[in-house]
């Protein structure tokens, strides 16, 4: 087991490298990096054929940022410099959690991306527990009533939540329950008062006051996939050779469920364990903009429609990096509950 | 005479099917006495496992259903017994091994604990450490070299013979009164395969407790069994002690099985004999004797009516011929 988990994590450096690799020829794309010099010549040549005049020296993306900037950019990637230089410069930048500059707040992206954080994570990690806490019971209700009324009536439920994009919940969440008959607030991490409030207990019960919508916006959009995961994974040991051994050993059919076929269909959903939570720690950015949450979605979407370069690639990094432990932590809990995997 | 354990009459075993319902077991009777090995062979898809299964009320639900007869265990009638009674019995005085060693042991829980929970379970008053030493021991008994190791493992760290070797250290934890063993040898390969019906018959020598071996192989029936039920299409179609059927095949299907078999004292020349034709799936069978599609003997009468068994000689001998008797000289 440990050598399993030692091999596990000195597997992080070479991955590390890989994913930082991407994001460095993705930064190549910055304005004022080399694609765009490369295609401001070509757009150049192409005019200068045609006889037409250009004011712009730029190119397109640039058209917001003034000349301070770009120099700024153009002094954090490091694009006059050679490209393995500059990656291994920028390399020591990211371990050190300098991701530049933002051109919008100038504030540093650490900072801005470790203010968000904490607000998508509280939502992430809470969608996951209740996605689990529902999925989980229902999808073995399911497996065990197979083709009962229950089933059927449930699975339409299920679908109804697999065909709407969890966008369209929220915002009929929003306008049926905030807007029309106000029981919950339009939006917000918390609300205006919180600062004010006298107890910690009261701080704590706004934020959830103010998280109950967006939370299930965001359940409604997961739980589909896993209770019916739950469901398939479990039918499939229910008719497994050792849970028939489990009862010819005089188990009764519910204990043998419970006892022997329930560790066995935790393996697929521990196996999406880390898919789960890189994705939704990054928070979804149409449920932040619909629900006003300053979370990292919001964070990246806004930043890319205002081309805040270092932004989008520091959330880029910051994604690559959650995603990386998100499979660490998934390869941790599959192998918990199956001892055959360190020898794989 | 030694006492009868089992006693199965007319019992009747249908599936649910999209198709429509499978009448897999049909009119089947049979008795397991003290301490024997009774065979149950014939070609696969015959309905040996079900017959099993039937008898031990594992049926995959709700598809498999028992829609006639009775599995009378010492008095009691198996099929109708409530399923507390059902849990007591099973595992603890019918214990069943099957063939697949390889899936049939939980592959996420260590070899201990598959051995003490069936303890635990029919022995509410044993203290933990006494089920651990008896699980012990049981592996011991089946052959298994560094028992106390092993409890620690995984199944997957068992090869398949040792893994069979656990489901029948399962098996016999409880001091069960009958064992079913559904082709307990059939996945593993030949050496191996010796060892394990060893086994059986030397744990069955120091425990005295009855057999059903279920097997396609007439030649580990040879090896192991007392008395043989020969099953066709969910029938039995005979039924004889070891050597009268060795002896005295008197079934059509029966003789074609047994020429089936390479023989040594037979010359070389002739050509290993097959049953011609294929078994009909259970839709198909036509009414009248099951096997007559493929029956060299066929007369209008085997397509009209059904075959009883009948007594043959010696009352453990029955066959399920109309023409059994005229075969006898052919
Ligand atoms: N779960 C099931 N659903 C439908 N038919 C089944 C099922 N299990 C077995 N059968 C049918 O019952 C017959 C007997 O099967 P089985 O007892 O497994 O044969 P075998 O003699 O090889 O053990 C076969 O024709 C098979 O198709
Ligand atoms: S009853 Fe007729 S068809 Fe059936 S085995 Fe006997 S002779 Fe053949
Ligand atoms: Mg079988």
């Amino acid at each position: 087991m440990t050598q399993y988990f030692i091999r596990r994590l000195l597997l992080i450096v070479p991955t590390f490298i890989g994913i930082t690799i991407l994001v460095f020829v993705i930064t190549r794309f910055v304005p004022g990096g080399p694609i765009e010099r490369m295609i401001a010549e070509a757009q150049q040549a192409s005019m200068q054929s045609g006889g037409m005049t250009q004011s712009s020296g730029n190119g397109i993306g640039a058209a917001t940022l003034d000349q301070d900037q770009i120099k700024q950019l153009e002094e954090y990637y490091g694009f006059d410099k050679p490209v393995l230089v500059s990656y291994w410069d920028w390399l020591v930048k990211v371990v050190h959690f300098d991701l530049g500059v933002s051109t919008r707040y100038s504030d540093p992206v650490w900072d801005t991306i470790k203010e968000r954080l904490p607000i998508s994570a509280f939502y992430g990690i809470l969608t996951m527990l209740i996605t689990y806490f529902i999925s989980i019971p229902l999808g073995y209700m399911k497996a065990v009533r197979h083709n009962s009324h229950f089933d059927h009536v449930s699975s339409i439920v299920v679908f109804i939540g697999y065909a709407i994009p969890s966008y369209v919940v929220g915002i009929i969440l929003l306008v049926v329950f905030a807007s029309n008959l106000e029981w919950f607030p339009m939006g917000g991490f918390y609300g205006d008062e919180f600062e004010d409030m006298d107890s910690k207990l009261e701080q704590v019960a706004d934020v959830f006051y103010h998280a109950a919508l967006p939370l299930l916006a965001y359940v409604a959009g997961s739980f589909a996939v896993m209770t019916f995961m739950m469901k398939n994974s479990l039918m499939d040991n229910l008719a497994a050779d050792y849970v028939r051994t489990a009862i010819a050993k005089g188990i009764p059919f519910k204990k043998a469920i419970t006892r022997h076929a329930m560790r066995n269909s935790l393996i697929p959903i521990a196996t999406h364990f880390g898919n789960n939570i890189s994705v939704i720690i990054g928070g979804s950015f149409l449920i932040e903009k619909i629900f006003n949450i300053d979370g990292l979605g919001l964070l990246g979407y806004e930043s890319i429609v205002e081309r805040d370069y270092p932004i989008v690639l520091g959330v880029l990094v910051i994604s690559a990096i959650l995603q990386l432990f998100g499979n660490i932590l998934s390869d941790i809990c599959v192998a918990a509950v199956d001892p055959r995997v360190q020898f794989r | 005479m030694s006492e009868v354990l089992l006693k199965v009459k007319h019992l009747a075993t249908e599936f649910d099917t999209e198709q429509g319902i499978a009448r897999a077991l049909d009119d089947i009777s049979f008795e397991v006495k003290a301490g024997e090995t009774l065979g149950i062979v014939g070609e696969s898809g015959c309905g040996k496992s079900v017959t099993s299964l039937s008898i031990m009320r594992l049926l995959p639900k709700p598809a498999g259903n028992i829609v006639n007869g009775e599995v009378n265990f010492k008095g009691q009638d198996l099929v109708n017994l409530p399923a507390d009674d059902m849990h007591n019995i099973r595992g603890n005085r019918i214990a069943m091994i099957f063939q697949e060693p390889m899936t049939a042991l939980n592959p996420v829980y260590r070899i201990s604990r598959q051995l003490n929970e069936t303890l635990a379970l029919h022995n509410p008053g044993m203290s933990k450490d006494d089920i651990q030493q008896a699980s012990i021991d049981m592996l011991k008994r089946v052959g298994i070299p560094a028992p106390e190791r092993r409890m620690k493992e995984y199944p997957h760290q068992l090869s398949g013979g040792m893994r069979q070797r656990v489901m029948i250290a399962i098996a016999l934890l409880c001091n069960p009164e009958i064992l079913i063993a559904d082709e307990p040898t059939t996945a593993l390969d030949v050496t191996i395969q010796a060892q394990i019906l060893k086994l059986l018959k030397d744990l069955q020598k120091e425990t005295g407790m009855s057999i059903i071996f279920i097997t396609h192989d007439l030649g580990v029936i040879a090896e192991v069994c007392d008395r043989v039920l020969v099953m066709y299409g969910g029938r039995i179609i005979e039924q004889a002690d070891i050597f009268t059927l060795f002896d005295k095949p008197s079934h059509p299907y029966t003789r074609g099985l047994l020429n089936a078999i390479p023989r040594l004292e037979k010359p070389a020349k002739e050509t290993l004999s097959t049953i011609p034709g294929m078994v009909p799936s259970l839709f198909d069978f036509p009414p009248g004797c099951r096997f007559q599609n493929r029956c060299e003997y066929v007369q209008t009468r085997c397509e009209q009516e059904t075959p009883d068994l009948e007594m043959h000689g010696n009352d453990t001998h029955q066959v399920r011929c109309f023409r059994f008797k005229e075969l006898v000289n052919l």
